[in-house]
């Protein structure tokens, strides 16, 4: 480690500090912190009302999705609020990931300095940093108020967050893809689209996947807040929870519902992804060998290597 | 540099450059400062010319000026090539695209002979295929048509990009220490393919070269770089 590392770790964290203190004006009120949040915890949250997996029982005992809707299906749980709303949620995230990753891609092209002349790059990089600048809850409500409520003003805002923020991070990728091939297809004459679509696109696809299933999974946790603004989904059903008459322990029912579909595509995103990195090119380390020291993990490793090759 | 370019710079001179000629007239390279200066080479269609010279001297830096990559600090590269496919560029990093298939980047060669309004999502058609397919076999890379380029050993990597090359038939080839650290069996191939691009498409070939013995095997003219000049020699 050298001194100018160590200096600007010194500097950078003396900063966080004097802007933390600067902002907090009652250090006090740190103590009775986690008081107040385990007795909230046990008394509202915990334990979760699984009731949110099941369909509503009107008084005649019939069973019924949220819609009022009459529940046919063979699985109960088909008709609850929390698999209507994930489902609305997931299709509404599904469709602006998607139309935002198209229109997102070229205009990253555009934003990009080793694929553009600065002149053309600016412009393109302001109108992605316009469309970012808002948060997809203002988007929401502007469009809530264009449009009235429901799936529709939540999809057009989730598009055009996706746009702003994903093409950022897609023009970063761009112009961190080796030189060598973008030069040789410049040599070669070949056309902006041609470049974008043959060298760009399979250079960074591992980040362009791992973006796209990001921005997925982030439209899907960012349904729960849109639904505050009357923008569909399961985050309508938490807002109705978080209100009155208040019923956390549905609320956190339905978050942990969340919580198990964002690990659900992660796990989706890692599968995908193996198809663009070199993980599936080399035989993985076994689990345990993470905890033994170095030397001995790499004798391990490559000793079952061996093995495997003379199999 | 276009064909209007040539004409104006003969009418000026007086000088009429065959087609398929390369003429580096005056020519000084470089970054801030001059690389290599006073340049005034004539290269003939179907020539095969090696660069010699250390590390940083500024072969690749020569290369990348006639590609039209950089602009020369002063002087002209003159050439009628056309702009598209007119130049094939291998760097000394090969320039494939790791993670396509070895047809993939194969077939980025053949795109260049489509025209430029030609649609980039759109496949290449039969008669473009059959092209991929023939270099492939040729160059026999053909049983890792699918595999992405980088599972392959670096001698595949080279046939690939020889393979490019010939799909999109240049005039010139500009090739960046290709040759690379490769073991004698997979040289002696390699070069055997790189003679073979060069009588099929009948291109002029500009490569540069560490290993002298190699470069007097493969060129009919060496051109040795030293004191930011250039020092030419027959080769054979």
């Amino acid at each position: 480690m050298n001194n100018k590392f160590i200096i600007t770790s010194v500097i950078l964290l003396w900063l966080t500090w004097s802007f933390l203190d600067e902002l907090v004006e009652d250090w006090g009120q740190i103590e009775s912190a986690p008081e107040r949040l385990e007795t909230f915890f046990y008394e509202d949250l915990w334990p979760p009302d699984w009731s949110v997996l099941e369909p509503e029982e009107w008084a005649d005992g019939s069973l019924h999705k949220p819609n009022g809707d009459l529940c046919t299906e063979n699985f109960q749980m088909f008709c609850s609020k929390a698999w209507t709303g994930m489902m609305i949620t997931i299709k509404m995230a599904f469709i602006a990931t998607l139309i935002g990753f198209v229109i997102s891609v070229p205009l990253a092209s555009l934003s990009a300095n080793n694929l553009v002349p600065i002149p053309i790059a600016i412009p393109a990089r302001v109108i992605l940093a316009g469309l970012r600048s808002l948060p997809s809850i203002i988007w929401a409500l502007l469009f809530a108020i264009a449009l009235g409520f429901g799936p529709l003003p939540g999809i057009l805002a989730m598009t055009l967050y996706t746009i702003g923020y994903l093409g950022k991070l897609q023009y970063e990728s761009m112009e961190g893809i080796a030189n060598a091939p973008l030069e040789s297809a410049m040599a070669m004459g070949l056309t902006h689209s041609e470049r974008l679509v043959h060298v760009v696109i399979p250079e960074a696809s591992n980040d362009l996947l791992s973006q796209l299933m990001f921005m997925f999974e982030y439209n899907v946790r960012h349904g729960t807040v849109l639904g505050l603004v009357g923008a569909g989904g399961i985050g309508m059903y938490i807002d109705n929870y978080i209100n009155p008459p208040f019923a956390y322990d549905k609320a956190f029912a339905l978050l942990i519902v969340v919580f198990v579909v964002v690990v659900l595509i992660d796990l989706l995103s890692m599968s995908i992804r193996s198809f663009v990195t070199e993980q599936g090119d080399f035989k993985r380390p076994k689990w345990w060998t993470v905890i033994l020291p170095a030397g001995t993990a790499a004798d391990h490793y490559n000793k079952s290597k061996s093995k495997d090759e003379s199999e | 540099m276009t064909g209007e370019d040539v004409l104006s710079k003969d009418e000026g001179s007086g000088l009429k450059l065959e087609s398929g000629a390369l003429e580096l007239l005056d020519l000084s390279i470089g970054y801030d400062e001059p690389l290599i200066t006073g340049i005034n080479m004539k290269i003939n269609p179907g020539e095969t010319i090696a660069i010699l010279g250390p590390s940083g001297i500024g072969k690749t830096t020569l290369l990348r000026t006639i590609a039209g990559l950089i602009v020369p600090l002063s002087g002209e590269v003159i050439h009628d090539y056309p702009k598209r496919s007119g130049i094939g560029y291998i760097p000394q990093r090969l320039g494939l695209v790791k993670h396509s298939s070895v047809r993939s980047n194969v077939a980025i060669g053949a795109r260049t002979r489509k025209p430029r309004w030609f649609p980039a999502i759109l496949p290449l058609g039969k008669e473009f295929n059959l092209d991929v397919d023939s270099a492939l076999l040729s160059l026999g890379i053909m049983e890792h048509s699918e595999n992405p380029v980088r599972i392959l050993s670096g001698g595949q990597q080279r046939r690939v990009a020889i393979a490019r090359a010939l799909v999109q038939r240049p005039k010139l080839i500009l090739a960046d220490e290709f040759l690379g650290e490769l073991d004698r069996e997979n040289v002696e191939s390699i070069i055997k393919a790189t003679k073979s691009l060069i009588s099929e498409t009948g291109a002029t070939l500009i490569m540069v070269e560490h290993d002298e013995e190699r470069a007097r095997i493969l060129a009919d003219r060496i051109w040795i770089i030293q004191d930011s000049k250039i020092i030419e020699e027959v080769a054979k």
